[in-house]
């Protein structure tokens, strides 16, 4: 049989189970089909990651066709906001990327001066973190996979592992922010999380795990880094990279910093800016981008639709659209309530118990699965722990956390990880395999995933 | 006029096995940018222009990382021109080609063309096999000539 048809067969008949068991555990009809449509979709990113939105778009249907969920509910679940936020933060990229901005930062590294192995290291990876938090995971990586490929030619050194350090720091800054990951600003969202509270509660723990992952990799990659050593006294210093490409600093890249500069201040300001102005919560924090973006297609109107049909990931985010969507008919039909029951009864209320389950669960899960896929998911179970009087602050943070250092275990973890390898792969004409990645992917995730595990459960900020 | 009545029937194909080096000779003797390539049954299996030999040398990321200029040439393209000595051209060549049919009317090939941005379009007969070519400059004086 053919192997899509196989795939197919498995997708189906695993929903049908999974479906049929809910029922079998004294789930109503309406609550079994949306677990059954929800595993559609799952199965479907998994088997069928170039079609994911299809599954969606029928999945969707079924939903309505069935009356498991009514158009309004289905629409107030899809998270407009959310979807609002991505498009507002994809257009100021796509304006901060054609003004120069992130070839400028390429520049910025090629031009550090006396590079040793140890420097080089500590640069990438602190440039991944911010620049990951900064702008979102998927832009950051390839502008430091650009420049790290040159830095390797360079010196003649083998890539990958320097391309899987870069990745590793990206997953890691993800973390940081609202900004960094879609599952911020999902789980922002849905727990009325501010971006204070990311600075207080994320960032701290997202450099504790950045410094670890430098020690781990100064130590897994002790051979490749000694080879770039030899190599740098070989070759000297590196005149021709600092040389290699130049950016015009003109007034637009310091007009579109400036934009971008301010926009983040008041990301970062949101939630006194809605205090002062009595806004609901999280109203500015969606609403900025949203503003910015409006006045650079004011300023760029000639390239107003372009920022729209170019720089916006439609495609993802359609599929995002959708499957909260899905998700929230989990909630609406108590699908999640009685999972969450199920679970505080068999971790016997203990929180340490539960916020293990949330992090390792979703570590673990994002391993192998997209994960917003995954939070979308958990999302309804944690607030369904809200009923037996659950405190959900950990859980959010385990959730968030578990959700990015996951995609750090495998080659196909992560958006990110998949874009480098990408990149890689077209430029050095390899194929990279599951278990060059495997390894050092597998320790840094897992001694980073107990570091978080051991700050939630030890310190009272997060509880 | 149809495509077939105007088109270039002496088509030099390259095989998709030839070296990528000696292909690059061949477009530079021709004084051409790009050729067909056709495999042992004269079926058309991808192009080989400039573009694709330049594509393959530069890095890869140069268009997603946004507005900047190139100082110096990078080590990575000295490296890739140094290996270019070990390519075929199926290794290199452009897979999906836009055709045109040896009996569409000569403003279906200047749609094609536009459509695709495309400057040259091989000819293929009703069996899929590649019986010529034609280029932008072609339509135009065919099209000219036809009206006068």
């Amino acid at each position: 049989m053919n192997k899509a048809v196989q795939k197919f067969f498995w997708l189906i008949a695993i929903s049908f189970v999974c479906a049929y068991l809910a029922s079998q555990n004294g789930l109503s009809p309406k609550q079994s089909i949306s677990i059954g449509i929800f595993c559609v979709s799952i199965l479907g990113t998994l088997f069928f990651w170039d079609f994911r939105l299809s599954f969606a778009f029928i999945g969707t249907s079924v939903l309505l066709l069935t009356k498991t969920i009514d158009i309004d509910h289905l629409v107030r679940f899809a998270s407009l906001e959310v979807i609002l936020f991505l498009v507002g933060m994809m257009v100021l990229v796509g304006l901060l990327k054609e003004e120069g901005f992130f070839a400028w930062i390429v520049q910025l590294i090629l031009r550090i001066k006396h590079l040793t192995p140890a420097k080089f290291i500590f640069v990438i990876s602190a440039a991944s973190a911010v620049l990951s938090a900064m702008t979102s995971e998927v832009v950051s990586i390839i502008f430091i996979v650009a420049a790290v490929l040159e830095i390797c030619d360079y010196f003649e050194v083998e890539p990958l592992p320097f391309v899987i350090i870069a990745v590793l720091a990206t997953n890691i800054g993800s973390a940081a922010t609202v900004l960094g990951n879609p599952i911020g600003i999902l789980i922002a969202s849905k727990a009325g999380l501010t971006f204070e509270d990311f600075i207080i509660k994320a960032m701290p723990l997202a450099v504790v795990c950045l410094l670890a992952m430098i020690g781990l990799v100064l130590v897994l990659y002790r051979k490749p880094i000694a080879l770039l050593r030899e190599r740098m006294r070989e070759l000297g210093d590196n005149d021709m990279l600092i040389r290699l490409i130049s950016v015009p600093p003109d007034r637009r890249l310091r007009i579109g910093l400036t934009i971008f500069g301010v926009t983040l201040v008041l990301i970062a300001l949101h939630h006194r800016l809605e205090l002062m102005w009595g806004l609901a919560e999280n109203t500015a924090l969606l609403v900025l981008p949203l503003i910015s973006s409006g006045g650079v297609m004011i300023w760029k109107w000639q390239k107003a639709r372009s920022y729209i049909e170019r720089d916006v990931e439609w495609w993802t985010l359609l599929f995002f659209l959708l499957l909260f969507a899905q998700a929230g008919t989990l909630k609406y039909t108590g699908a999640t309530d009685v999972l969450a029951q199920k679970i505080v009864q068999a971790a016997g209320q203990d929180i340490n118990v539960l916020t293990g389950v949330v992090l390792w669960f979703s570590a673990i899960g994002s391993s192998i699965l997209d994960n917003v896929v995954l939070v979308a998911a958990f999302i309804p179970i944690i607030q369904g722990f809200q009923n037996a009087g659950i405190n959900l602050s950990s859980l959010w943070w385990a959730l968030l956390f578990g959700g990015c250092l996951g995609g750090n275990i495998t080659l196909v973890g992560s958006t990110a990880n998949i874009v480098a390898i990408g990149i890689l792969e077209k430029e050095k004409n390899i194929r990279v395999s599951f278990f060059a990645w495997f390894w050092a992917g597998l320790t840094v995730g897992i001694i980073t995933t107990i570091i978080v595990w051991v700050a939630l459960m030890v310190l009272p900020i997060y509880r | 006029m149809r495509v077939k009545d105007m088109m270039i029937r002496a088509v030099k194909g390259l095989a998709p096995e030839a070296a990528a080096l000696e292909a690059l000779q061949v477009l530079n003797e021709l004084k051409i940018s790009g050729l067909p390539v056709i495999d042992k049954t004269n079926k058309l299996v991808g192009m080989l222009t400039e573009k694709e030999i330049l594509t393959h040398i530069l890095p890869k990321y140069f268009e997603q990382v946004g507005v900047f200029s190139y100082e110096e040439n990078p080590k990575a393209v000295k490296q890739k021109i140094k290996s270019f000595v070990n390519l075929k051209v199926q290794d290199i060549m452009r897979r999906e080609v836009i055709t045109v049919g040896e009996n569409a009317a000569l403003c279906e090939a200047a749609h094609i063309m536009l459509v695709n941005k495309a400057r040259r379009l091989p000819v293929l007969n009703a069996a899929k096999q590649v019986v010529g070519i034609v280029s932008r400059g072609d339509i135009v004086k065919a099209l000219f000539k036809e009206s006068a």
